[in-house]
């Protein structure tokens, strides 16, 4: 072997195509987040760091920061725990688990853009059939009574259903206290399918003796049983499920440019909206390939954090 | 320790039976095996006696008292699993101790940190930790214990899993093939560990498995059971000499049993292959018969004396025997004969071999393949 060159050429062509498909554009994008390049220019200048300067200086690019990591921190654990829960459920059921399974699955096999269509009418503040099902609430004692806490003698007008149903419910996409969640909702909705699909392939490869095992060293309680057996021998499930489900939250794109396009005020103003909006709307290259990288440095984290786990802790 | 009874216990899947009217007794410190062929409801029946399943019909009994209605960890009783069925995110010590803390610490003395502050716990985990290292003096395994399942060897994590049925200190052990995964030299000497450690233990041991070997040399009494019968229950010896039912004689013993096709007349003389067999049945009338000989019984003859003959196919060379394997025109079936390595010395492929049969050793099945008692007539 130490001779030969031959190994060289059985790699040469998945090398050749790693390094044009991925590495090159990593290399171009680094290089242009350098420049003050905008397409259709002929020349450019070298900025240096500056772009990055920028990137963690100004306030929007903070709140650009905040809205990504706001929204991963609300719908990675929502998802997953739902993802989760729904698979054990539907495992568990006799009949009809393959109309659940179906019925989950429908939201991450549509098209976002057009069900993102369907949520903007739903959550339309006068029309949106939300806003209708909420308000019709208000004149019923019983479901006035429960969401505003009349029941145990709260002041209704303290509760956040009370004033609502006093004054008006909110504006959801159009309000930036409530965007951000809409959105994330929307996220958390469309995302949990995936998630339960994986759970419900992890849970079948949880050898039955073991649950029986756990019976006869006396797990009593279908919780004993899941702290025993389930939850561990799902470990390479949770790392998987849980990096997915991060990666996939850090590239929400399509609700925001679909509902809020980075509003109101910045508070859905994520980092692919942001490199869209920077990169190609206003054409500038240089400050968007910086949040590309930016965006690349966090994915690959995220990437790495996995592989630590794969390789050290949950497989037995 | 416990005596184990089930009564007239059946388990159907919807239309298909699987267990039928299984009456057993199993004594207080005895090692029964249920054995049989695949499918024939061995397993089944021992997760009815676990209570990982429920019988359509019938009682289970433990010490007397009927346990239909009782949880298993509530029946006292240790299962150890084909696949040993270890936690495989636990060490070995936190494998055995599980049983433990589950039987004995409460539910809140388990809570992670929170737990560590109720006061009989150390008490308690003392307690558990002195029996576990008990049990892993006992098993040889006490280098293992910070090891997790998947460093150790099959005989190791056969032997953790002995040790997690072992510390509790049950009542009865199941074991659900718990051989069957280990390579041929190691089931052998398991075996004796297995058996040595039930003379040791003094518990009631139900052992499940399809090899008649293992059932042979470990139990007090075999159970041998086929398509959801309990065709027939005793010791070794007894369902090895005086099978009740073909389809058991044919199970039990390796090289299989002979069984060649046979007919009687009205004036009761049985007649095999052309040959008149001495032997007087119990009941005399025209009948076709099956007549089953071991291989062990049948012996090389020469001249006028011997009985049958046929032409040799296959010399299956042991070492300590040899098994000659004649085609005696019964189609695919082979008959087979044991004898020493000098005498098969002088066998050749494609001779004709002839041979005589011990006529006391003659067993006698009817057409439903139940056995019909039989005499040895006369004098040789």
């Amino acid at each position: 072997m130490q001779n030969s060159k031959v190994h060289f050429w059985f790699i040469a062509p998945a090398l050749l195509l790693m390094f044009i498909l991925l590495i090159l554009p990593v290399i171009v994008a680094a290089t242009l987040s350098m420049t003050d390049y905008s397409l259709g220019n002929s020349s450019f200048n070298w900025v240096g760091t500056d772009n990055y300067e920028k990137l963690f200086s100004r306030r929007s690019y903070a709140k650009m920061f905040s809205a990504s990591l706001t929204y991963v921190l609300i719908v990675v654990p929502i998802s997953v725990a739902l993802g989760l829960g729904s698979a054990l459920l539907i495992s568990s059921l006799r009949i009809g688990n393959e109309l659940y399974k179906a019925i989950f699955f429908l939201p991450v096999m549509a098209t976002l853009l057009a069900m993102a269509i369907v949520w903007e009418f739903a959550l339309n503040p006068i029309m949106g059939v939300v806003n209708d099902i909420l308000r019709s609430g208000c004149d019923k004692r019983l479901i006035y009574g429960f969401f505003t806490g009349a029941w145990y003698g709260a002041d209704p007008l303290q509760s956040w259903y009370g004033t609502a149903c006093a004054d008006r419910f909110p504006i959801w996409l159009g309000d930036k206290r409530y965007a951000l969640g809409t959105i994330a909702f929307i996220g958390i909705w469309q995302g949990f399918g995936f998630n339960m699909v994986l759970y419900l392939a992890g849970l079948t490869s949880v050898p039955r003796e073991l649950y029986q095992a756990a019976h006869m060293d006396g797990a009593d309680s279908a919780w004993e049983r899941f702290k025993l057996v389930t939850w561990p021998m799902l470990g390479p499930t949770h790392v998987f499920v849980i990096t997915i489900s991060s990666i996939r939250s850090f590239q929400v794109f399509d609700t925001v440019e679909a509902l809020t396009e980075g509003g109101p005020s910045k508070s859905t103003y994520v980092m692919v909206y942001a490199m869209f909006e920077k990169g190609v709307r206003q054409n500038l290259l240089g400050i968007g390939s910086a949040i590309t990288i930016v965006f690349l440095a966090f994915v690959l984290v995220l990437t790495l954090i996995q592989v630590y786990f794969v390789n050290r802790r949950v497989h037995y | 320790m416990a005596g184990i009874t089930l009564k007239g216990v059946t388990k159907t899947y919807g239309s298909q039976s699987v267990l039928n009217d299984i009456n057993l007794d199993i004594a207080d410190g005895e090692f029964l095996t249920l054995v049989g062929p695949s499918g024939c409801g061995k397993s089944t029946t021992l997760r009815i006696i676990a209570g990982l399943e429920t019988q359509s019909t019938g009682d289970v009994f433990i010490d007397g008292s009927t346990v239909n209605e009782t949880r298993p960890s509530k029946r006292d009783l240790a299962m150890v699993f084909q696949s040993y069925a270890l936690y495989p995110h636990l060490t070995v010590h936190q494998n055995l101790i599980t049983p433990l803390k589950l039987r004995d610490l409460t539910a809140l003395e388990r809570v992670p940190l929170f737990g560590h502050l109720m006061p009989e716990r150390s008490k308690k985990m003392s307690t558990i930790s002195a029996e576990v290292q008990k049990v892993a003096e006992i098993l040889k395994i006490e280098p293992l214990l910070d090891r997790k399942p998947g460093q150790l060897s099959g005989g190791q994590r056969q032997r953790v899993a002995l040790g997690r049925a072992m510390v509790r200190n049950p009542a009865a052990f199941l074991m659900d093939e718990p051989l069957s995964n280990l390579d041929a030299s190691l089931r052998v000497h398991m075996r004796a560990e297995l058996s040595e450690l039930h003379r040791e233990l003094k518990a009631t041991f139900i052992y499940v498995t399809h090899d008649q070997a293992e059932a042979l040399t470990m139990s007090d009494r075999i159970a041998v059971m086929m398509d959801g019968d309990l065709l027939q229950l005793g010791p070794p010896d007894e369902v090895y000499e005086n099978p009740t039912d073909i389809r058991v004689a044919e199970f039990i013993g390796s090289p299989k049993m002979n069984i060649l096709p046979a007919s009687c007349d009205a004036k009761g003389s049985v007649d095999c292959l052309g040959q008149k067999i001495k032997i007087t049945l119990t009941n005399n009338k025209k009948q076709s018969l099956s007549i089953g000989i071991r291989p062990e019984h049948l012996v090389l003859q020469s001249g006028a004396k011997s009985s049958f003959s046929g032409k040799l196919t296959y010399k299956e060379n042991l070492g300590s025997d040899v098994f000659l394997h004649l085609d005696m025109g019964l189609g695919n079936q082979k008959v087979v004969i044991r004898t020493d390595p000098q005498d098969a010395n002088s066998a050749k492929i494609g001779e004709k071999i002839s041979f005589g049969a011990n006529p006391n050793k003659y067993l006698v099945f009817d057409n439903d393949g139940k056995r019909i008692d039989a005499k040895r007539k006369g004098k040789d």
